[in-house]
C-alpha cells in the first residue's frame, strides 16, 4: 500500500512536469542542418512570345492555334502543390504541405495567376544545402487539399479560390478567352480543368470521377547549388501552345467538369520546361 | 465502452490524470465547464464513428452560437430575404415545410429539389441529393451561391459580415481571428450543424435495451422494414449512404448522381435518404412526389418505374416493386413513426436566440 502510494506520487509529479513541458515549451530546438532557399519563377508563354492577356470581351485575337483558329486569352493560371527537389547524389527536399483555415498556416500550395506578378514566384524555404538537378510538382490541388474541409488563403472560395461548389474540388488550371471559332455567347472559351479522385472501374461498372492532377517532373538546365548564401532561381516556362495548340475550339470551348477536362490533361506534362537558372 | 473500463485504484489514478490534464491545459484558455458539456459533440453509442473532421474544427460554445446566428441570418442571401432557416425548419427536422415542396429562394424562385432534413450530418460522407459536395464545410457555399436559393457570392457574404456591428468581434471571440475569412464562416456553420444529432427516438431506446419502447406492432413493422427496406435504409443511420434509383421518375428528368460522376450507369440515382424523423418531413423524395407515407409505400409496392438503372433490390421475380399487402404497409408505417425524435425536434439548443 505504502509503495503504491509512493508510486502514484511519483506519477503525479512526473505527469505534472511532462504536462508543463508539453504545454509551455517554446520550440527552440537548435538548427543542426544547413538550409537554404530557392525561388522558382513561372513564366507563361504562347509559343515564343510571353503571354499577354486581353480584356474580357476583346475581339483582338493575338494568337492562332494549329487548326488556324484565332483566339485571345483573358484569364489564365494554375495551382502548384507537392513541390519536390532531387539531387544527383540522392539529395531530396519535400516542400511541407499543410491545410488550415488560418491563411498563415497554409503551406505548400501556390497559385500562379497571369497578370499578378507576385504570384509568379514560388519561394521554397528550408531546403537542405546541396545540389539539385530536378524539380517535381503537382499541377493542381490533390485530395489532401479537399478532404479536410474549409481551408484559407488561396484555397478560400470567398477570397477567389478556383473552387467548384456543386462538385467539390479545385480547378487545377484555368484558361478563359475568346475565339471566333467558338459558337458560345460572346465567342467565349472557358477551359476549367479539375478533378482529384478516381473510382476505378470494377464489377462491370465504368470508372467514376477522374483525377486530373498531373505530376510534372523537370530536369534543371544545370545542377543548381543551394546553401545559406546561394539562393538559385530556376525559371520555368509554360508554353500554352504545347498544351492547347491542337484543341479544336469549335468543339472544346466550355470545360467545367472532371470528365470533360480529362482529354486536356495529358499534354500539360509537356507544356512545362526549365528554361534557365539564375544561380 | 469507456464506462465499462475498470481501473484499479481509480481513486488515486484519477486525480493524477486530472492533474496531468490540467497541466496540459494550463497554457490554453479554459472554457466554462457547463458550456463544455452542453456544446460538445457526443457520439451516440450505437452510431458509427463520425466522418466530420473535428480535428480541424472542434465544437465550442462560441463557435456553435456564432454558427446558429449565421444559420438564422438572411444577410447571407443576395437581397437579405432568405436565411438557411427559411428552408431548414427545426420542427420538420430541419427540412422545409410541406407548404414548399420545392424550397423558395430569393425573388420567390423555386428550386427543383426538395430540401432534405438536416441531422446526423457528422456521419455522412457526401451531401446533397446527388452527393456532389464532399465535405459538410462546403455545403453552405452551394446554398449561398445557388441562383434558386440565396443567389449570393460567398465572397460578398464574408464582406457583409466584416462590416457588421457585431460579427467581427464574435469571430474574434470564437476563433481568435482579427479578420473574418471564408473558412471560419464555414467552420461556424458546421459547428452548428454537426450538433444536430438525432438518436433518441423510441426505436433508439429499444435498440439500446428498453424492450418497452416499441409495442408489438412496431416491432413487427421493424422486422418487415429490415426485410424489405433495410438493404438501402440501413440502421442505425437508416441509409447506407449509397446512390440508387428507386424508380421514382417515370421519365428521368433529374439525372441525379450522373451529374456528378458523369456516368450513364448512375442516371436517376440519388443518395439513399435517412428515414429518421420521416413522419415530420413530408413531402417525400428528391422531387417531392408524395405527401404521405401511404403514398410512399404504395410506390414501393406498385408504382416503381422500370429503368435500366433501377436498383435490383426493387425488382421481384422480374417485375419492378416489392410486394406488400395493406397490413404489412400499415405496420411499416407504424414503425416509421417510431423514428420521430421529439427531443431533437424540440431541443432548445437550436432555437433562434436573440443574442444579436
Ligand atoms: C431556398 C431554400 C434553401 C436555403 C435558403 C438553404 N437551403 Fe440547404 N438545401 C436546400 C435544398 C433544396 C437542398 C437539396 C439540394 C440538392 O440536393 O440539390 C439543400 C441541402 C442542404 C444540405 C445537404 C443535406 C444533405 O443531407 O445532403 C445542407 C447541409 C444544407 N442544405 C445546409 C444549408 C445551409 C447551411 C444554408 C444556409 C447557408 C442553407 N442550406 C440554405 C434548400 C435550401
Ligand atoms: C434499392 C434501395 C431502396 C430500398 C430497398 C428502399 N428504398 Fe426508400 N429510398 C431509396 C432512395 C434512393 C430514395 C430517394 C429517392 C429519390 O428521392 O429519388 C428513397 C426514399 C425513400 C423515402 C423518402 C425519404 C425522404 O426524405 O424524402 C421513404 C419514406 C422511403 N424511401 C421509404 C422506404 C421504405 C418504407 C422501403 C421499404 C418498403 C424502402 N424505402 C426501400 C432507396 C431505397
Amino acid at each position: 500500500m505504502k509503495n503504491q502510494f509512493k508510486y502514484h506520487k511519483t506519477l503525479l509529479f512526473l505527469g505534472f512536469t511532462v504536462a508543463f513541458m508539453i504545454s509551455c515549451q517554446e520550440d527552440d530546438s537548435p538548427q543542426l542542418e544547413e538550409v537554404g532557399e530557392m525561388i522558382v519563377k513561372f513564366e507563361n508563354y504562347v509559343g515564343s512570345q510571353p503571354l499577354q492577356l486581353d480584356d474580357e470581351g476583346s475581339t483582338d485575337y493575338s494568337y492562332t492555334n494549329a487548326n488556324g483558329q484565332a483566339f485571345n486569352i483573358t484569364r489564365f493560371g494554375y495551382y502548384i502543390s507537392h513541390v519536390k527537389l532531387e539531387g544527383p547524389s540522392g539529395e531530396i527536399f519535400i516542400d511541407e504541405m499543410k491545410v488550415s483555415a488560418n491563411e498563415a498556416e497554409l503551406k505548400g500550395y501556390y497559385r500562379v495567376v497571369q497578370g499578378d506578378e507576385d504570384t509568379y514566384n514560388v519561394h521554397l524555404k528550408n531546403i537542405p544545402a546541396g545540389q539539385y538537378n530536378r524539380i517535381i510538382f503537382t499541377l493542381g490541388v490533390e485530395e489532401d487539399g479537399v478532404i479536410e474541409g474549409a481551408v484559407g488563403g488561396i484555397l478560400d472560395r470567398a477570397a477567389g479560390a478556383w473552387f467548384w461548389n456543386w462538385n467539390s474540388g479545385f480547378i487545377n488550371i484555368l484558361l478563359e478567352g475568346h475565339s471566333p471559332a467558338s459558337p458560345r455567347d460572346a465567342n467565349t472559351i472557358k477551359l476549367h480543368v479539375g478533378g482529384w479522385k478516381d473510382i476505378p472501374a470494377e464489377g462491370g461498372q465504368s470508372q467514376r470521377f477522374f483525377n486530373n492532377n498531373v505530376e510534372i517532373s523537370l530536369p534543371f538546365d544545370a545542377t543548381v547549388r543551394v546553401n545559406q548564401t546561394l539562393r538559385p532561381s530556376p525559371h520555368i516556362h509554360m508554353d500554352l501552345m504545347k498544351w492547347i495548340a491542337d484543341v479544336n475550339l469549335e468543339m472544346v470551348n466550355d470545360v467545367h467538369s472532371p470528365a470533360a477536362g480529362r482529354a486536356l490533361t495529358p499534354r500539360l506534362v509537356e507544356a512545362f520546361y526549365v528554361d534557365h537558372t539564375h544561380q | 465502452m469507456a464506462a465499462n473500463l475498470k481501473l484499479p485504484n481509480q481513486g488515486r489514478i484519477f486525480p493524477a490524470l486530472v492533474f496531468l490534464l490540467s497541466g496540459i491545459l494550463a497554457c490554453t484558455e479554459l472554457a466554462d465547464p457547463e458550456g463544455v458539456q452542453r456544446y460538445r459533440f457526443e457520439n451516440p453509442p450505437h452510431f458509427p464513428e463520425p466522418t466530420y473532421t473535428f480535428g480541424n474544427n472542434s465544437v465550442s460554445e462560441k463557435g456553435f452560437k456564432l454558427g446558429k446566428a449565421l444559420f438564422f441570418d438572411p444577410r447571407l442571401s443576395r437581397d437579405g430575404s432568405v436565411a438557411c432557416a427559411n428552408c431548414h425548419i427545426q420542427a420538420h427536422a430541419f427540412a422545409d415545410s410541406w407548404l414548399h415542396p420545392f424550397s423558395i429562394g430569393v425573388d420567390d424562385r423555386k428550386g427543383t429539389r426538395n430540401a432534405p432534413p438536416l441531422f446526423n450530418l457528422a456521419f455522412q460522407k457526401e451531401f446533397f441529393w446527388d452527393g456532389g459536395v464532399t465535405h459538410l464545410d462546403f455545403t453552405p457555399i452551394t446554398a449561398i451561391e445557388s441562383p434558386v436559393e440565396m443567389d449570393e457570392h460567398f465572397g460578398n457574404v464574408v464582406q457583409k459580415l466584416r462590416v457588421h456591428r457585431d460579427y467581427p468581434e464574435r469571430f474574434e471571440d470564437a476563433f481568435g481571428i482579427r479578420k473574418i475569412t471564408g473558412p471560419y464562416v464555414l467552420h461556424a456553420l458546421s459547428q452548428f450543424m454537426v450538433m444536430m444529432v438525432s438518436a433518441d427516438s423510441r426505436y433508439d431506446r429499444w435498440v439500446l435495451g428498453d424492450p418497452s419502447a416499441l409495442d408489438a406492432e412496431e416491432v413487427e413493422g421493424l422486422t418487415l422494414f429490415r426485410k424489405h427496406c433495410g438493404s438501402c435504409h440501413t440502421e442505425p443511420l437508416f441509409s447506407d449512404l449509397s446512390y440508387r434509383n428507386n424508380g421514382i421518375q417515370a421519365d428521368i428528368i433529374d439525372f441525379g448522381r450522373e451529374i456528378i460522376t458523369e456516368q450513364q450507369e448512375d442516371r436517376g440515382k440519388f443518395k439513399v435518404p435517412s428515414l429518421r424523423n420521416i413522419a415530420v418531413t413530408s413531402p417525400y423524395m428528391h422531387n417531392a412526389a408524395f405527401r404521405t407515407l401511404e403514398e410512399v409505400l404504395d410506390h414501393y409496392s406498385s408504382g416503381v418505374n422500370y429503368h435500366t438503372t433501377l436498383d435490383p433490390a426493387l425488382v421481384t421475380k422480374g417485375r419492378p416493386g416489392i410486394p406488400l399487402d395493406l397490413a404489412e404497409k400499415q405496420k411499416i408505417i407504424t414503425f416509421l413513426e417510431a423514428l420521430t425524435d421529439s427531443s431533437f425536434l424540440k431541443n432548445p439548443l437550436f432555437f433562434q436566440s436573440d443574442e444579436m
